[in-house]
């Protein structure tokens, strides 16, 4: 799953998976994906919103459609292989919902071979873009959606327990499609030995990890460099009070580049607005209820920014 | 991406090698801003010891690429080494000697920061939110206008907020925002014309409104 297209609009009929996480819950993740969603849906293209989240499903309500017939519930539990069945319309025409309510609460997530099979039936749905609004946590369930393309969305708010758990997920997500990248039985135990953080060969980030690799096998060092370069996640600060707050954005960026030679890349911020808490209770999206408002102009910038085609993943020095 | 210690001076402020003196200002200070003690960005990943050896090798780079003549030397140096990849370096940061391995253009962090500012508001009208949006893409607080013009940061997010009723009259309303608008290099005539014709009509002291009332 680690080779997802994300090159540009896409035109070959193939949608574009774009997965929404972060790893703290109530930093804005659903708000942001619902409003991003219906900023394309408007400008014209053909977007579906999937909630991820099978144990907090949301979206629904963030888009305005208060009772879904289907949901996600329907494939997990195997009644529904056909995912466009699950597809439900919402107010607005080139958007449409594939929910995450009810599901069964004594086995509520799929199985990994299911969440496979899920990920490939989105790719074949008739749309442009394909969002993945993801629940809070770091665990394999929300990261194999994350996993879908490399430069999934990491949504984070300005505050410390938000920012430690953004770099936890994004660690994670590295570590997870360097596993999958990895050939040799050897070079995937020190990973798997680099993801316990307190590991006794004091691997701490993943340029000690590299180094490691490397005096095991250059070959499988040079696929790492790959995984490394690829990897680029995309941040977006949520509910921004000040100019400090917007820097945040920045400083994440170049820690991430410092400690964890990850090259994020900073999308955009959203300020802080008393109208985005309106639109959530009258359950719009907000840049439908309420477009001039200041944070919708911010959504309507990321929007634009998010399906742009990609700046050329930064050669940045990264040598095996 | 390499090893912190062995990042050149360009790597370590992360601009490029062609940055100009205000990209290696506003990199510096980025810089500055993330790796202080508090960092909220910085303060997950750091551990004792390792970031004050970062702080130091940020002060380095930061007193060599400001200034031309020793930045000059140095951009001389790193060609040197890239010609002979032997390395040789004699700017040493603290007794670590940076061992410099093929030497790429990095893409600067701050780059995108323009990109990020487009907001395509172009002409029109100048409402609060579109005022607050103008200091934020510069990095401006509340307080540094304050500081400058020495007006009370209430009244002045309150202007932001257009919370008209809260601010004195009209004329030291048009005080406020010339005040604001210059600290943000705008047109404060214009700006100010704009603003307060939307706060008269709202609080309907407004020229049109007394018109329209006889």
């Amino acid at each position: 799953m680690i080779s997802g297209t994300s090159e540009g609009p896409p035109g070959n009929g193939v949608p574009r998976l774009i997965p929404f996480g972060g790893g703290k819950g109530g930093v804005g993740k659903t708000f942001v994906a619902a409003n991003l969603a219906t900023t394309l849906a408007k400008a014209g293209h053909r977007v579906v919103a999937v909630d991820g989240d099978l144990e907090g499903a949301n979206l629904h309500t963030a888009l305005g459609v208060p009772r879904p017939r289907n949901s996600v519930a329907e494939f997990a539990a195997e009644r529904e292989e056909d995912v466009r069945k699950l597809l439900e319309d919402t107010p607005f025409p080139n958007l449409r919902l594939i929910a995450a309510t009810r599901p069964n609460l004594a086995n509520p997530q799929p199985s990994h071979a299911l969440r496979v099979r899920f990920v490939r039936a989105l790719r074949t749905l008739p749309a442009d873009y394909v969002f993945i609004d993801l629940g809070a946590g770091a665990d394999a369930t929300v990261m194999d959606y994350f996993m879908v393309c490399d430069d999934g969305v990491v949504v984070i708010a300005p505050e410390p327990t938000s920012v430690e758990n953004a770099y936890a997920f994004m660690r994670a997500a590295f570590y997870r499609r360097l596993r999958l990248a990895m050939v040799s039985a050897e070079v995937r135990k020190v990973i798997a030995l680099a993801m316990d953080e307190r590991n006794e060969r004091g691997i701490r980030t993943p340029l000690d990890l590299l180094r490691e690799v490397k005096s095991i096998d250059t070959e499988e060092a040079h696929r790492f460099v790959d995984v490394m370069r690829a990897f680029r996640p995309r941040i977006i600060v949520n509910d921004v009070h000040t100019a400090e707050d917007i820097r945040l954005g920045f400083s994440v960026r170049s820690v991430c580049r410092k400690y964890f030679a990850i090259d994020a890349e900073y999308l955009g911020y959203v300020n802080h607005d008393s109208a985005a808490r309106a639109s959530v209770r009258a359950r719009r999206p907000l840049v439908d209820s309420d477009p001039r408002s200041d944070a919708a102009v911010y959504l309507a910038r990321i929007a634009r920014k998010l399906i742009a085609p990609r700046i050329e993943a930064a050669e940045a020095g990264v040598s095996a | 991406m390499k090893p912190l210690t062995e990042q050149d001076y360009y790597e370590t402020l992360d601009v490029s090698r062609s940055a100009n003196f205000e990209d290696i200002e506003r990199a510096y200070r980025l810089a500055c801003d993330t790796y202080c003690e508090d960092s909220l960005a910085g303060y997950p990943v750091f551990e004792v010891g390792d970031i004050e050896v970062l702080r130091e090798r940020i002060e380095i780079a930061y007193r060599i690429l400001v200034d031309p003549e020793t930045r000059r030397a140095y951009d001389q140096e790193l060609s040197v080494q890239a010609e002979h990849t032997a390395p040789a370096p004699t700017w040493r940061a603290s007794g670590e000697e940076p061992v410099v391995e093929e030497v790429r253009p990095t893409a600067p962090v701050l780059a995108p920061l323009d990109a990020l500012d487009e907001l395509e508001e172009g002409e029109g009208e100048w409402t609060g939110a579109r005022l607050r949006r103008a200091r934020l893409r510069q990095g401006i607080e509340i307080e540094d206008i304050t500081k400058v013009t020495k007006v009370n940061p209430t009244y002045l997010s309150y202007i932001e907020e257009e919370r008209f009723d809260g601010l004195p009259a009209s004329v030291y309303v048009r005080g406020f925002v010339v005040g604001y608008a210059g600290v943000l290099g705008l047109d404060a005539k214009q700006v100010a014309a704009s603003y307060l014709e939307r706060c008269d009509e709202r609080r309907g002291t407004g020229k049109r409104r007394l018109f329209a009332r006889k």
